[in-house]
């Protein structure tokens, strides 16, 4: 094993896709599986060039669900293991998460979307927002970081491989085209000076003394043959989930108390959001600000008691309403008025949230 | 007159030929343009060859037009005659490929890292190129080039490299003083390597403060940032 690779908090100027693959060297991951797609492919040349020096692992697999298996083979084994995709790729990764999500491994796949349907734009979108949420067959047990910043990369990075070992739920950092290519300074830390232990990866296959006897079988099922096996899996898995999810989910709020208005936005477009509610607040129009960081599993607690006490949600998205669908299947029954800003597949503009919160503003004169 | 080879009379004032190269996202293109609008605003003829053919964005493409306008011809794709970026396929555009068979001053940006360097042997007449001075953007910021045996190594990767310039920032927050020290940090790389730093770059307000000099001696230049309007 080469040097640690992170010594002392360094202030740096780097691309998301370089960050990841430093956060996920800071966390200790030990392997990356991957197969090349834009945006997401300096994730993959940074890590394979720091490979030699931190004595760690890299297999190019020739697709995606072969990407999302030896990810799955890797975490079996024992190695805090991990992979990234995007768009078409994060389609085909859908079938291996599920499986991680039946057998309850702890794999972690980072995914830099990019514009749909299909192949479309190597550029970028929040159109896999669905896709990383629900994307599997089963009941979508997993957890998803939408992050914002490159700080938010690092340390979202670094916490994904915790969230998974610790809860055992496949999980996502969801970044984007922006996120992956823009350059920002951020700081680099080794998790441990920050306090921040890491969970120790074991092995699930290969244990030692016999099963039943010195210990517990070690079975990992992604299949049953009888619908009353699946139905009790399920009701133990969904219970975790259900437990763990007011302990897991994470939003980031600003003056939404006694807001009329409040703009809900994740991921990169949060950052214009964010903006034009500091802008409009120095005109004197008061609006909210509200970014749920999990999108799966979503703050339901907080969502709801705005969509009480709040007038209008403006939703600000780059996708069709994919944040507005999870947001309002939260919010249900809540009186709040769902306003979008939908523009699928292009960036969003604090310029324009501003305008379209001036109309409604106008509206309600 | 065009000097297509060493036996014609050159022109009187050497033309300069000056090919930036570096790690991934070190400010290539940032320290290319802002050459070539030097050059430009000195009376020379400049032409500016965006010669990344790797990466979609931060690229000169959107851009083009307004560097035109000031006064420097652009070799660059324009959006609406390609197709394709990155994986779907960019290709060299055919008067890149020809740039040194220009007339006058000729910058090339080379974008996308060690491998990107390698577009260089794509350019006629690179390798015949009398005036060729090839240059590597250091950003000690950069973690991949943060110490002085990482830019030894990186350098080394993209031979032949005729000097360094220091373009030491952290984006908004550079300060003088994170200049200087990548100035002191990419010195003891140049001494190792045996080149000459020709240049540290920095946005006009923090070249105003170091001065016409950097710590180290090497002359200062100002920049202007353009490349933030560039994405994609």
């Amino acid at each position: 094993m080469g040097d640690k690779p992170i010594g002392g908090e360094k202030r740096v100027f780097m691309t998301g896709n370089e960050v990841v693959a430093y956060g996920a060297l800071a966390a200790g991951a030990d392997i990356m599986y991957g197969y090349p797609i834009t945006p997401q492919n300096e994730i993959m040349h940074y890590w394979t060039r720091m490979v030699p020096k931190y004595g760690k692992g890299f297999l190019q697999t020739e697709d995606e669900l072969s990407a999302g298996f030896t990810t799955i083979g890797g975490v079996l084994a024992g190695k805090r293991a991990f992979t990234a995709t995007a768009g078409p790729g994060n389609v085909l990764m859908q079938e291996p998460m599920s499986m991680a999500e039946a057998m309850r491994l702890p794999t972690v796949a980072v995914v830099q979307q990019r514009g749909g349907p299909s192949t479309a734009t190597v550029i970028y979108s929040q159109q896999e927002v669905i896709l990383t949420t629900m994307g599997g067959n089963g009941e979508g047990l997993r957890v998803v970081y939408s992050t914002a910043t490159h700080q938010e990369l690092f340390d979202y990075t670094i916490k994904a491989f915790n969230t998974a070992w610790k809860y055992r739920f496949p999980t996502f950092v969801l970044g984007d085209g922006y996120q992956a290519k823009m350059r920002e300074s951020l700081t680099l830390y080794d998790p441990e000076d920050r306090g921040i232990e890491m969970v120790v990866p074991e092995a699930f296959v290969g244990r030692s003394g016999t099963p039943g006897v010195d210990r517990p079988p070690a079975q990992y099922r992604n299949t049953y043959s009888m619908e009353e096996e699946l139905a009790g899996a399920l009701a133990e898995n969904i219970a975790a989930y259900e437990k763990a999810a007011p302990e897991i989910s994470e939003y980031e709020e600003m003056g939404t108390q006694d807001a009329d208005l409040v703009i809900v936005a994740h991921g990169v477009v949060s950052r214009a959001a964010k903006l034009a509610a500091r802008d409009l607040g120095k005109e004197g129009i008061r609006v909210g600000y509200f970014r749920p960081i999990t999108l799966r599993p979503l703050p339901v607690k907080r969502i709801r008691e705005l969509a009480g006490g709040t007038g209008t949600f403006l939703v600000v998205e780059s996708a069709y309403g994919q944040l507005a669908r999870i947001l309002m299947e939260a919010a249900f029954g809540a009186a709040v008025r769902i306003v979008p800003l939908y523009k699928p597949g292009v960036g969003v503009t604090s310029e324009e949230v501003v305008t379209r919160v001036r109309e409604l503003v106008g509206q309600s004169l | 007159m065009v000097p297509v080879s060493g036996k014609e009379p050159g022109p009187i004032v050497q033309r300069i030929v000056e090919a930036y190269i570096g790690e991934y996202a070190g400010g290539k293109s940032e320290v290319a343009l802002n050459r070539a609008l030097e050059l430009g605003r000195e009376g020379r003829k400049v032409t500016l060859v965006d010669l990344d053919i790797v990466e979609p964005c931060y690229t000169l493409r959107p851009i083009k037009h307004l560097l035109e306008e000031r006064g420097v011809c652009v070799l660059a794709w324009e959006t609406r005659k390609t197709f394709g970026l990155g994986e779907a396929g960019t290709v060299l555009k055919a008067d890149a490929r020809w740039a040194l068979r220009r007339e006058g001053d000729v910058i090339l940006d080379i974008g996308y890292g060690v491998e990107g360097s390698k577009t260089l042997s794509l350019v006629e007449g690179a390798r015949t190129e009398k005036n060729l001075c090839i240059l590597a953007v250091v950003n000690v910021s950069r973690p991949m080039t943060g110490t002085v045996d990482d830019i030894v190594e990186h350098v080394k990767g993209m031979m032949p490299v005729h000097g360094l310039v220091n373009n030491t920032h952290l984006g908004d927050e550079t300060t003088p003083e994170v200049v200087q020290a990548g100035a002191g940090v990419v010195d003891g790389a140049a001494r190792i390597l045996g080149l000459p730093v020709v240049a540290t770059t920095a946005v006009e307000e923090v070249a105003r403060a170091i001065g016409p000099r950097d710590a180290s001696g090497h002359p200062v230049r100002a920049l202007t940032r353009y490349m933030p309007q560039a994405f994609w």
